[in-house]
Formats: C-alpha cells, sequence, structure tokens
C-alpha cells in the first residue's frame, strides 16, 4: 500500500524492495565468500569428533596386544592393520587423535595467554619492555624445535612436559605481535580519551587494548596450534616426546619406523591423520586471517 | 655505512650471551649429578664430594656461569658423557654432512620457490595461482618426516633412482653425493619452499601493482624483463628476510631428515645425545645451531643494502 503526499509518491515499503535474506541464503554466502575457514573448520570439526568419540567408532583396546595378529595387512578385521605387537592400527590412530589435538590446543592457548601477557606488560611498562623483549630475542635465537628437544631431554616424557616444552618456544612469538599491537594501540584517540578521562591502566588493558589484539592473536593462535601439532609428532617421532605407551601419531609412526619398507602402511595412516589435521588448522587460520584482517590479507 | 656493520654486528653479541646462558642453565638444572656419574657406581660421599670440588661444581651458578663461558670462547665445549670425546670435535666430524644437506636444500629450495611464487603472482587470480597456493599450504601442513617417507618409498624403493639411505662424502665424487643428497634436501625443503614461495607472491603483488612497473609495460619492456629485472629486485628484501627467519625451521628439519634418511648428521647426533641424555653434546649442538641462526640472520641484515640501495644506515 502507498500513500500519496501532496501528489508525491512515497517511496515503496521496504519489504516490497528488499526480500528478506533467508537462512539458508544467509549460510551460502558465508560458504562462499570464506569457503577456507569452512573446508578449514569442518575437516577440523571431524577430527575433533573422532578425537571425542574414539572409544565408540568400533575400535577395540589400543593398548591390548596380540602376537598371533601381529603385521597383518589393512583388511576387514583390521582396518588399518596391525603393528608388530598385534595392535589395532585403526585403534591407534583414532585414540591417538586425541594427543595431537589435546596438544595443539594446548599449546595454542598456554602460549597466547602468556605471550599476551607479556606483550601487553612490554607494550605499557617501559623499563620492563627492554628486560621482556632481550630475553624473548634470546629465546628467538634458539631455533624453536631445537628448544623443545632440549627441554624435553631436561624431563621425563609425559604430554603435560610436552606441553610446556613446545609452548616456551612458541612465547616470544605471540609476545612480539601483541606488544607491536599494543604500542600501535596506545597512540589512538580512543585510549588517550580513555587516560584523559581518568580511566586507571588495569581498566584500560582489558576494555581497549585486550580487545583489539583479539583478531591478529586469534590468526597466530591457529598457526601455533599447527605447528605445535607438528612438533609434538616431531618430539615423538624421534623419541623424545609423548611416554611410547600413550598411543601418538608420532609414537605410531616411530614404532612402524624400522618396518617401513616392508609394511608402510603402519607409518602412512597416522601420517595422512596427522597432515590432514595440520593442513584444516592451517586452511583455518588462512580464512581466519582473511576475514579479520583484510589489509594483511591483501599482503599475505 | 662501516659504523653500521659494526653496530649489527655488535648487537648480536648480547643475544649470543643470552643463548649462553639458556643453554648453561639446561645442563644447570638436568637432572643427575655428573661427578656421580663420573664416579661411578662404587664411589663413596667423600670421593663424589671430592670430583665435585675439582670439577667446580660446587660452586655458585654466576662463577660456574663464567667458568663455562670462557671455556666455550676458547673452543672447549666439553665431553661427552658417553664417548668421552670433545664435543666439538664430535660436532666437526659430522658438519659436513649437515652443511651440505642445507646448502643444497637452500639453493634448491631457492631455486624452485622464487619462480613459483613470481608465476603465482603473474597469474594472480588464475588457477595457477590457486594451484600453487595450495601446494604451498600443503607444504606447511605435511609434516618432514612424512615428506621423507613418501620421497624415499617412491623414488628410492619402488623407483629405485636414489639411494634409500645413507651419505656418500664429497670426496667420493661429486654425483654419488649429490645422488644421497637429493631426496633429503627436497623432504627438508618442503617447509621452506612453501615459505619462500607465499612471501615472493605477496611481496611480487605489491610491486607489480606500482607505477614504475606499468611505466616500464607502457614503454614495451618485455614480461621476463619486467619480472625478473624490475619486480624481483624491488621484492628481495622481504623475500631474503624469509630466507633468513626460516633458517630455524631448516634446523629443526635436519634433526628429523638426517634420522629418516640415516644421515650421519649433526641432527642425527643430537637424537642420538637425546636418546642416552648426553647433556654436554645436547648443549654443544643448541649453542652451534643458534650461533648458526644467529649469524645468518645477521648476514641477511647486512645483505639489504646489497639487495636495496635506498637502504641506509
Amino acid at each position: 500500500m502507498s500513500i500519496s503526499l501532496g501528489g508525491v509518491p512515497a517511496a515503496a515499503e521496504l519489504p516490497d524492495v528488499l526480500p528478506p535474506r533467508s537462512e539458508r541464503g544467509r549460510a551460502m554466502r558465508f560458504v562462499l565468500r570464506y569457503p577456507t575457514i569452512v573446508a578449514g573448520g569442518s575437516l577440523l570439526a571431524i577430527m575433533v569428533f573422532i578425537a571425542i568419540f574414539a572409544p565408540w567408532l568400533g575400535t577395540r583396546n589400543p593398548e591390548s596386544i596380540s602376537p598371533i595378529h601381529r603385521l597383518l595387512n589393512p583388511g576387514a578385521g583390521h582396518w588399518f592393520g596391525t603393528d608388530m605387537l598385534g595392535r589395532d592400527v585403526y585403534s591407534r590412530v583414532l585414540y591417538g587423535s586425541r594427543v595431537s589435538l589435546g596438544v595443539g590446543f594446548s599449546v595454542a592457548i598456554l602460549a597466547s595467554a602468556i605471550g599476551m601477557t607479556i606483550g601487553v606488560v612490554s607494550g605499557f611498562v617501559r623499563w620492563l619492555d627492554m628486560v621482556l623483549m632481550r630475553i624473548m630475542d634470546g629465546l628467538m635465537a634458539i631455533p624453536g624445535i631445537l628448544l623443545a628437544i632440549a627441554l624435553m631431554a631436561l624431563t621425563r616424557g609425559s604430554v603435560y612436559n610436552v606441553v610446556i616444552a613446545i609452548t616456551i618456544p612458541q612465547v616470544p612469538t605471540v609476545a612480539r605481535l601483541v606488544r607491536g599491537v599494543v604500542l600501535s594501540l596506545r597512540e589512538q584517540p580512543f585510549v588517550e580519551a580513555a587516560v584523559a578521562s581518568g580511566t586507571r591502566l588495569p581498566k584500560i588493558m582489558y576494555k581497549h587494548i585486550v580487545p583489539n589484539t583479539m583478531a591478529p592473536l586469534t590468526v597466530q593462535a591457529t598457526y601455533i596450534c599447527a605447528s605445535a601439532m607438528v612438533i609434538e609428532a616431531i618430539l615423538s617421532f624421534i623419541g623424545a616426546g609423548t611416554p611410547p605407551t600413550i598411543p601418538s601419531w608420532g609414537n605410531i609412526m616411530a614404532e612402524g619406523r624400522a618396518l617401513w619398507q616392508i609394511k608402510p602402511y603402519i607409518v602412512f595412516f597416522p601420517a595422512v591423520f596427522l597432515s590432514i589435521t595440520v593442513l584444516a588448522v592451517n586452511l583455518l587460520g588462512d580464512g581466519l586471517r582473511d576475514a579479520l584482517d583484510p589489509r594483511l590479507a591483501k599482503r599475505l | 655505512m662501516l659504523t653500521y656493520i659494526l653496530r649489527r654486528v655488535a648487537a648480536t653479541i648480547p643475544v649470543m650471551g643470552l643463548v649462553a646462558l639458556f643453554v648453561f642453565s639446561l645442563l644447570y638444572i638436568a637432572p643427575g649429578d655428573p661427578a656421580a656419574i663420573i664416579a661411578g657406581d662404587q664411589a663413596t660421599t667423600q670421593q663424589i664430594a671430592h670430583i665435585r670440588a675439582t670439577l667446580g661444581l660446587d660452586k655458585p651458578f654466576v662463577i660456574r656461569f663464567a667458568d663455562w663461558l670462557w671455556q666455550v670462547l676458547h673452543g672447549n665445549l666439553g665431553t661427552s658423557i658417553f664417548t668421552n670425546l670433545p664435543v666439538l670435535k664430535m660436532i666437526e666430524q659430522r658438519a659436513p654432512t649437515t652443511i651440505s644437506l642445507m646448502v643444497i636444500t637452500l639453493v634448491m629450495s631457492i631455486a624452485i620457490a622464487v619462480p613459483m611464487g613470481v608465476l603465482a603472482a603473474w597469474k594472480a587470480g588464475t588457477w595457477v595461482d590457486r594451484l600453487i597456493m595450495v601446494m604451498a599450504v600443503m607444504g606447511f601442513s605435511v609434516p618432514v618426516f612424512v615428506v621423507g617417507y613418501l620421497l624415499a618409498y617412491t623414488f628410492a624403493l619402488k623407483l629405485p633412482w636414489f639411494p634409500v639411505q645413507g651419505y656418500e662424502p664429497l670426496s667420493h665424487g661429486v654425483w654419488p653425493w649429490l645422488r644421497s643428497l637429493i631426496l633429503p634436501s627436497l623432504t627438508l625443503g618442503g617447509i621452506y619452499i612453501a615459505l619462500i614461495a607465499r612471501i615472493t607472491r605477496a611481496t611480487m603483488l605489491e610491486v607489480l601493482s606500482q607505477d614504475y612497473i606499468r611505466t616500464a609495460r607502457a614503454k614495451g619492456v618485455g614480461r621476463r624483463a619486467i619480472l625478473y629485472v624490475h619486480a624481483l629486485k624491488n621484492a628481495a628484501v622481504p623475500i631474503v628476510t624469509i630466507i633468513g627467519i626460516g633458517f630455524a625451521a631448516l634446523i629443526g628439519g635436519a634433526v628429523v631428515t638426517e634420522s629418516v634418511f640415516a644421515l650421519p648428521g649433526v641432527g642425527r647426533l643430537t637424537v642420538d645425545a637425546i636418546l642416552q641424555r648426553d647433556y654436554p653434546v645436547i648443549q654443544g649442538v643448541v649453542l652451534i645451531f643458534s650461533f648458526v641462526y644467529v649469524l645468518v640472520n645477521l648476514v641477511v641484515d647486512l645483505l639489504y643494502t646489497l639487495f636495496d640501495p635506498r637502504i641506509r644506515y
């Protein structure tokens, strides 16, 4: 229905011009706009599903040894075959996802939290900045995997120690990133305004500074998650990681190493799972970077 | 310029000092009493105490660190607990393998990655670009040892083109040497190629949108000349930077690659030392590798002026 005012026809009512966006259309647009987020996210979701529901996905006890059934090729009874102790590789690989994803997520969260704290503090406290950044420089000068290996050599192999050993080399990158963002934020008018209106420092930090570091930090955290999973596998692979009693992808591959020329599937299946998971997280990271930081996305 | 070089070289000294402090702390907090290990199972408490005193293990942290640093500066990295050989000697013996591996990887990666990145930038948005970038993400994601086994399975086991494992020193001839290192270098280069290709594409895209490229095109300069003379030269600084930073991945990857292909290098030495908990060797290797890493990045920094004369110090 249209009303005319003094001969001038009024504009048609909005619904006639723009049909409301349907839910399905919105979902489709998201998929089309950020294909990497969707692809990486779904792959990762599948892996998380596998990790959580491993006991109900047709697995048997990943530890149970059965020498009669050792080194069976992949087939009906054992989808991924069995290893030299007769353990079911399919079950071990599925349970292994728990270690990899657990380590990946824990390292990402821990490194972000610690790096964020160091970054915010050194961005605001000038005299501490000197000290903290020099320590970060020193840590960064040691190649990450090497530092993790050296730290693991000091402790007993346990998942907890693996997480710590992988986290420490990752902290400096986060700290530097956050510090850079904080330094540029400090000069922004809204922070100046907050200072001028007498807001206290802790409140400025968590109200104005921290939320603005979240976008680049999230992207960085996904990349850290991906590299943490790779480093965990490398540590386990060379015998300095997760204890051999726990099935992790690195461990399964380390055990399959001696036989890889005749029974390549023992190495093959965990390798495929690891590669797909890391790829998923990296795709997610690339997609998030494009979505959250268009300026950077144009450059990279 | 000279003052800049001197200042830049001087700036690496505190960094190396910090690295040394970290590395020393590793040994300091390492479990196990070296004196007890040296004394053996039958030793009495007095004997252990005596050995501890002669080795200076009863002195405070700062003094022990100073002593150790003094020794390191004189080329003494300590003695291996297991082989009783000087750590520096053990590293020296294995260095040629690792240096060969790294040099070949470096040359090969740059030779593959830079043209890949340039091509992707030139064909930006087309399927060629997409394909190259997908390959780059894969290179990031597939772990070093997975690539290693895949290559070894295909090109050494199924197709007997290369040896499955082992290393031939350069003294046995150039071809056998190169042949034993091609698969390991491809393995090690995976991440590196991905890194360099991505940065090359990104910087080239930026450079190609500059006015002087349009000018060059307008005056009829050929495609090849535009890409490699005008554009790549201006994109060199970020590419060289990533080559320096990525060197850390190369060092970490060497540890794994040498294990997969049974190359008797420093990486293999690291793995053995960790399995045996040979702390002086671990310490020495971490120190040397970090030193090399800092040095590589120093060289990269100094190269900036060579690639971009606009950078003045």
